[in-house]
């Protein structure tokens, strides 16, 4: 075979060469015949997803006493890039609450800035995105399908607080207070450095 | 039809026959993502290559004066989207440069892990496709192209593991990294690492000494070394052809001088140099995962405090430009800050634009198969190069 | 009540046409799932569970539900007839292969010569597509294929003749009789080189990788099947696969000993298909192994190498034949 760039080296040895290389390739390709496919029968089979897998978002309601964990402070809103979230606060005596919620599923990057900077803990992923339909207005969640979601899927590992004490430099003042659990509520800006 | 005056078109005289106009592209299975090639042929011989690009603009640099430091590098990953890690760190790098951010030594360790795992996962990427434009959907080449996804797999499910997300990660902040390692994951990538080298010696023994595959490779596409510094390509075309430029030696940043590895350099030029190249970034990008989750270092992960709000992160006045060594070439980042919490101007230096210039320069004279070759072997990624 | 013979041949002819149909769209999906299986991963499941069974009959449901797409600009009458004149030959071969030593339809005593001839057809078929599509790419394509195939007869016509020089007849099931003793591949030397020969040639005639740069689906996007959809599409499909497996059953019954193996007479057409068929993998077996080399390199082997190599080796054959002939008299 010509034109390879090379000084020709004499016609048995370079039909050697050919055929040992055919027989290599080829005999590659026989060994994976005998080799377990590595296909996954989704949806009969699903494969087990990481904690931390970035799923559908949700909403979540709080631990101790059941009322829902979302203060309407808006956080979410400005920090999410493609700007899905929608929020209207509604203020109360003791706390606030989130009047509307909305979440354009389908415009949402899945990029877990909004858990990231959740005060309380209520926006949160699941470890699941099956949520495949045919009509793109059910991906428009409003609060109660977001509900309805924390409730039907299996959250995945990261939360606000969690995620936060994980990047942060450890200081000994944040382990004094305990786990910062809605400490930071209301708390729009962080003075610049 | 190049209409207007600016674009000259190069061709060359080949044998005065009846020449024909075929357009390659936007939507061609070949054409690496959306990318228009008006080639003008006699017979089968290629004797003129306009390039068309732009179809898959987004306005990156107009978004990145409308997102704040914090929002952007989950955005930044769309650059370069294959190799998302690189572009990710180009920004953030950027951006300490400008505010003078020290970086805490786990961050710069796990930096340089992702990076090498991407480029891992990059250039499998590249091997399959590559082979996939040469050999056939159907055929051989599909082969590799899934032998090399299935490698491919197995580092995407230690990202997962490490970030949840598998293409687009937004691991990157100002001042480190968002996520720290889950325990078992450093286990899992020596496992990942070890099985994906003894593949590696299967694919080059099913490519290597395979006539069919040198003779598509081997001649085909050369860039000279005065036609390489000239127009400006980096990463492996230009170490294909004979200039050892590689921006983690030239210039280490986030700790690259610690690690000890090897510069591949060709002098050839041609596809078969450039894939030697490659296939020695994926040896030695396993060397430096091994050396640096040898040596990883505890500390926090970030000097700043955790994302807590939008415009958390100010940076004074002032321009910064940093260079990281992607997967395909030298990605640049530039950005001009006026003292808010966004960019007044952010300008990305994509390494597959100044890449996809060489092709007017090497394309004509080469056959229609060979501008298949020549498009896999220069590995362009739209996303960087439209933006 | 005895039939006339006509009626008699006709009535073979329907059957054999129906079980090949039958055997060719079951015959894509053994090759679906042995590629599957070379590169880790499953192949057709879920259609005819567990093993996609039901496959073929799916894709031919499909085929003949889709809408006939014709271009507006193409040449109708050129474009609308391809597919019929390249199916037509690739049926038509297998007239002439013997199942059993008195089955088949027309066992002529020119078989191989008819074989060769008529298969070589195809070509028109293919060429009439590239153009009647008015498509620069499926033109691009039918030039490469006129060139490739062409070159490419002469070898596997060469390589053919091997085996009838050695059985002194160009009638196959004389060919199969005369390989009772020893079969033609294993003739020292000759034979495998021949087989080998052959082979080659018949990927390159099917155009397939690393030999099928006409279809490059990289490149060409099926080249000159690329404006074809629905039934016309489909033709187009069988008649490739049709002469894939023709060329696989002539290489079984030249090669390989036909219809002769172990065990009663009445098992000899499953011994052939079982023949056809390792041929059939083998040739599959190169086509997921290989990247495919561009039509000028494609050319080069043909005529620089296969050519001068399949004479000398008919050459060669005839030597041996007539030292044979000399000394046993």
């Amino acid at each position: 075979m010509a034109a390879n760039g090379r000084a020709p080296a004499g016609f048995w040895r370079e039909t050697g060469q050919l055929v040992t290389a055919v027989g290599r390739a080829m005999g590659i390709t026989f060994r994976n015949l005998f080799r377990k496919p590595v296909t996954v029968h989704y949806p009969d089979v699903k494969r087990p997803y990481p904690d931390r897998f970035r799923g559908i978002l949700a909403l979540a309601y709080e631990k101790d006493t059941g009322e829902e964990a979302c203060i309407g402070c808006r956080l979410c809103e400005y920090v999410c890039p493609p700007q899905v979230i929608k929020v209207e606060m509604l203020k109360g005596e003791k706390r606030n609450y989130a009047k509307k919620f909305t979440l354009e599923l389908y415009a949402c990057e899945f990029c877990e800035l909004c858990v990231q900077v959740c005060p309380t803990d209520a926006i949160i992923m699941m470890k699941s995105f099956d949520l495949a339909t045919a009509d793109r207005r059910e991906l428009l969640l409003d609060k109660d399908r977001l509900h309805a979601i924390g409730l039907e899927f299996e959250p995945s590992w990261a939360t606000g607080n969690k995620l936060r004490d994980m990047q942060a430099p450890p200081k000994p003042a944040r382990e004094a207070r305990g786990e910062g659990k809605g400490a930071a509520k209301g708390e729009a800006k962080e003075p610049s450095e | 039809m190049p209409e207007t005056q600016a674009r000259q078109v190069v061709e060359i005289g080949y044998g005065g026959n009846e020449r024909l106009m075929m357009n390659m592209g936007p939507q061609h299975p070949s054409s690496h993502g959306v990318f228009r090639m008006i080639l003008t042929l006699e017979g089968e011989t290629v004797v003129a290559v306009d390039a068309v690009i732009g179809y898959l603009h987004r306005c990156h640099e107009k978004l990145g004066e409308t997102l704040t430091y914090v929002q952007y590098p989950s955005i930044a990953s769309k650059t370069d989207y294959v190799s998302a890690m690189t572009a990710e760190l180009a920004y953030v790098s950027a951006v300490e440069q400008i505010a003078k951010v020290e970086v805490p030594r786990r961050a710069q360790y796990l930096r340089v892990i992702v990076a090498e795992l991407q480029r891992i996962a990059s250039h499998c990427l590249w091997l399959g496709t590559w082979c996939l434009d040469m050999g056939g959907a159907l055929g051989g080449g599909a082969t590799v192209f899934l032998y090399c996804i299935r490698e491919r797999e197995m580092v995407l499910d230690r990202f997962e593991e490490l970030t949840g997300a598998r293409l687009l990660y937004g691991f990157h902040q100002t001042g480190g990294t968002r996520y720290d390692i889950p325990s078992g994951w450093d286990k899992k990538v020596r496992e990942t690492v070890d099985f994906i080298e003894r593949r590696l010696d299967e694919y080059e023994a099913m490519l290597e000494d395979n006539a069919f595959f040198r003779v598509r490779t081997q001649g085909v596409g050369v860039i000279s070394r005065e036609v390489a510094e000239s127009v400006g390509v980096s990463g492996p075309l230009i170490r294909g052809s004979g200039v050892g430029y590689d921006v983690r030696r030239a210039e280490p940043y986030s700790s690259y001088g610690d690690f000890d590895f090897v510069v591949p350099v060709e002098t050839a030029g041609d596809c078969y140099a450039r894939y030697r190249v490659r296939m020695v970034e994926f040896r030695q990008s396993i060397r430096i995962i091994r050396q640096a989750l040898d040596g990883l270092p505890e500390g926090p992960i970030s000097s700043r405090p955790g994302v807590k709000s939008v415009a958390q992160v100010r940076v004074p006045k002032g321009e910064g430009y940093t260079r990281v060594e992607g997967a395909r070439g030298e990605i640049g980042c530039y950005i001009v800050s006026d003292g808010g919490p966004k960019p007044y101007r952010l300008k990305w230096r994509g390494a597959s634009f100044s890449n996809l210039a060489v092709l007017p320069h090497i394309v004509p004279g080469h056959k229609v198969a060979d501008v298949v070759a020549i498009m896999g072997s220069v590995d362009p990624v739209f996303g960087e190069v439209d933006r | 009540m005895t039939l006339t013979p006509v009626l008699w041949h006709a009535i073979e002819a329907f059957i054999v046409l129906n079980v090949l149909l039958v055997l060719v769209a079951y015959v894509t999906l053994l090759e679906r799932k042995f590629a599957a299986r070379m590169q880790s991963r499953i192949g057709p499941y879920y259609v005819g569970r567990p093993h996609g069974w039901l496959q073929p009959v799916a894709d031919a449901v499909k085929l003949m539900m889709k809408e006939d797409i014709v271009p507006t600009a193409s040449d109708r009458a050129v474009y609308n007839l391809a597919p019929i004149v390249f199916l037509v030959p690739c049926l038509l071969i297998f007239a002439t292969i013997p199942f059993a030593p008195q089955l088949g339809v027309a066992d002529l005593n020119i078989g191989v010569l008819f074989f060769l001839a008529v298969s070589s057809l195809e070509i028109v078929g293919l060429f009439m597509g590239g153009w009647g599509s008015n498509n620069k790419y499926a033109l691009l394509s039918a030039m490469r294929a006129v060139n490739q195939i062409i070159s490419y007869d002469l070898p596997f016509i060469f390589a053919a003749l091997v085996p009838v020089v050695l059985a002194g007849s160009m009638q196959m099931s004389a060919i199969v009789v005369a390989q009772q003793g020893l079969w033609f591949v294993a003739y020292p030397v000759i034979g495998q080189l021949a087989f080998i020969a052959f082979l080659v040639a018949t990927l390159a005639a099917e155009n397939r990788v690393p030999f099928d740069i006409l279809e490059a689906e990289s490149e060409l996007v099926a080249g000159f099947r690329v404006e074809y959809s629905g039934m016309k599409f489909a033709l187009i499909q069988l008649g490739e696969y049709a002469h894939m497996l023709g060329t696989s059953f002539l290489g079984a019954l030249l090669f390989l000993g036909g219809w002769l193996g172990p065990g009663p007479e009445w098992l000899g057409p499953l011994w052939l298909l079982l023949k056809a068929i390792v041929i059939f993998l083998i040739v599959t077996w190169v086509r997921w192994s290989f990247v495919r080399i561009r039509v000028d390199q494609i050319l080069a082997i043909s005529w620089k190498l296969l050519l001068p190599s399949t004479l000398m080796l008919l050459l060669a054959t005839g030597l041996v034949v007539a030292m044979r002939g000399a000394s046993g008299g």
